[in-house]
C-alpha cells in the first residue's frame, strides 16, 4: 500500500529541499538584546503572562526569546552575540510527524508550520521533539482572571485576529499569519500581488535596530532573499536536516 | 438499611418508582439542554422580511461585508435615518421600542445570530468577492420574520463549499482547504 503524503500533509517530513515561501533573516550583529521583539510578539499574538509561580516551573510563554551565551572560563568570561530564537518554520519539521492529532501540520499554501488550536489535545510530543525549544504550552487558562488573580490581564488590548488559547493547548510562532492573510486580502481586493516590505511580522516591526527582516524567500529579488544569500549566513542546528526558514547573519 | 432498599427496588413497585424517577430526570435534563440552545431575545423584534420586501439591500445595513471581516450590525442612527420620515413609526407598537431608544440615546445591543467560534477567523470580503450571495449562507431573509440561523455553521459545511468552488484548480484547492486559512 502506498500512502499519499500530500494527502496526509506530511510531505515536508521527507522532503530533501524545503519549498520555502515566507522567510526571515536575523542579523545578530545588529541585535542589541533589547527585548522589543519579545514584547511586540506577546502583544500581537495574545500571549499570556504566566505569573511568578508558573514561571518558576519554567512555564513562561514566549514565541520569541533572546538567548545569550557565555564563552571562556571565569574571570575571562565574554558574552556572545544576542540570539533571538523563534520557531524556525522548518521545511522538514521534527514536530510535525510526532503529533497524534495532526494538530501541527505543514501548510501547503503558506509553507509554514501550523498549530491548529482546536485540534490540539495537549500531548506535548511536538515540544519534546522541537530541537529549538520554541513551543510553549498553556498549563492554565491564564486569560481567566480567576486562575491567577495576581496577573494583570490586558484583555482590552487582545488582538481580535488571533485566537485566545485555552488550557491544554500548545502554541508557537506563526510568522504572524494573521498579518500575512490581511496583506493578501488587501492585495487581492486591489487586484495585485503582495509587494515586498508591504507588511512585516510584529517582531520585525518593533525591532529598533532593524535586525529582523521578513518577506518572500522564494522571490529572488526580495530583501530577505538578498540578505539570505550573504556569505556570513548560518542556519541553526542545520546538521539535523530541519531545513529552517530563518537565517542568521553573524560576524560580518 | 442498604439491603432493605435493594429488596424494595427489585420489587415491582420499586421498579416502577425507579422508572418514573429515571424518566423525570431525563426530561429535566432534556429541558435543560433545550433551554441552553435558545438564543437570547433580540432587543427589537426586527422584521427582516418587511425590510427586504421593501427592497432594502442587505449591504445598506450590513455594509462591512463588502469591505472587511465583519458585516456590522446597524446602529440607531441607521434605523432612524429612514424611520423618522415614516408615518408608521408613530403608530406601530413594535416601533415604540425604537422611539424609546431614540429618547434615551441608548445603543441597540443586537444579538448576533450567525457566529463562528473564536478559533475560526471568517472574513466576509473574499466570500462576497467570489460571488457568494448573502442568502447562500444566511437563508432567504425575505421570508424570515426574526432572523434565525438557517444551518449549523460547522467545518464540514464550510469545506463542502470550498471544495466545490475550487473545482479542479489545485492551487485554489490547496489554499481553500489549508488549516491555516481559517485557524490561527
Amino acid at each position: 500500500m502506498t500512502v499519499d503524503l500530500n494527502k496526509l500533509h506530511a510531505v515536508g517530513a521527507i522532503a530533501e529541499e524545503a519549498e520555502g515561501k515566507w522567510g526571515m533573516v536575523i542579523d545578530q550583529d545588529l541585535c542589541t538584546g533589547c527585548q522589543a521583539c519579545v514584547a511586540a510578539c506577546a502583544m500581537e499574538n495574545n500571549i499570556a503572562f504566566v505569573g511568578e509561580e508558573d514561571a518558576g516551573y519554567g512555564r513562561s510563554m514566549h514565541w520569541i526569546r533572546t538567548e545569550r551565551f557565555w564563552e571562556g572560563e571565569y574571570p575571562e568570561v565574554r558574552m556572545t552575540d544576542y540570539q533571538p530564537m523563534l520557531c524556525q518554520q522548518c521545511g522538514k519539521a521534527p514536530c510535525e510527524p510526532v503529533c497524534p492529532a495532526f494538530a501541527t501540520v505543514h501548510s501547503q499554501a503558506e509553507k509554514i508550520n501550523l498549530q491548529v488550536y482546536n485540534r490540539c489535545v495537549g500531548t506535548r510530543y511536538c515540544a519534546n521533539n522541537c530541537p529549538y525549544q520554541v513551543r510553549s504550552f498553556n498549563w492554565r487558562d491564564y486569560q481567566d482572571s480567576r486562575i491567577r488573580p495576581e496577573i494583570t490581564i490586558l484583555a482590552n488590548q487582545f488582538n481580535p485576529d488571533v485566537t485566545v488559547r485555552r488550557r491544554g493547548v500548545m502554541e508557537k510562532c506563526t510568522f504572524c499569519i494573521q498579518r500575512i492573510h490581511k496583506a493578501q486580502d488587501k492585495a487581492k481586493s486591489e487586484g495585485r500581488e503582495v509587494e515586498d516590505g508591504e507588511f512585516t511580522t510584529a517582531c520585525a516591526q518593533a525591532c529598533p535596530a532593524s535586525a529582523i527582516t521578513f518577506g518572500r524567500i522564494d522571490h529572488p529579488e526580495s530583501l530577505v532573499s538578498q540578505l539570505a544569500r550573504m556569505p556570513h549566513t548560518q542556519h541553526h542546528l542545520e546538521e539535523l536536516g530541519t531545513l529552517p526558514s530563518v537565517t542568521y547573519l553573524k560576524g560580518a | 438499611m442498604v439491603r432493605k432498599f435493594f429488596e424494595w427496588i427489585i420489587s415491582p413497585m420499586g421498579r416502577i418508582a425507579a422508572l418514573i424517577a429515571g424518566l423525570s430526570l431525563f426530561t429535566l435534563a432534556a429541558y435543560g439542554v433545550f433551554t441552553l440552545q435558545q438564543s437570547p431575545e433580540q432587543p427589537i423584534q426586527f422584521r427582516h422580511d418587511i425590510h427586504v420586501n421593501l427592497q432594502v439591500q442587505c449591504l445598506y445595513c450590513h455594509p462591512g461585508a463588502l469591505r472587511g471581516a465583519s458585516p456590522g450590525l446597524p446602529t440607531l442612527t441607521k434605523c432612524w435615518g429612514c424611520h423618522q420620515q415614516i408615518a408608521k413609526t408613530d403608530t406601530s407598537p413594535r416601533l415604540a421600542v425604537l422611539k424609546d431608544y431614540i429618547a434615551n440615546g441608548k445603543d441597540i445591543a443586537w444579538v448576533p445570530v450567525a457566529q463562528v467560534p473564536d478559533f475560526v477567523h471568517f472574513n466576509h470580503r473574499p466570500h462576497i468577492a467570489a460571488g457568494v450571495n448573502c442568502e447562500d449562507c444566511h437563508g432567504d431573509m425575505s421570508v424570515q420574520e426574526i432572523a434565525v440561523n438557517p444551518q449549523v455553521m460547522n467545518m464540514g459545511w464550510c469545506l463542502n463549499c470550498h471544495k466545490e468552488k475550487a473545482g479542479d484548480d489545485e492551487v485554489k484547492l490547496t489554499k481553500l482547504t489549508d488549516c491555516g486559512t481559517c485557524h490561527y
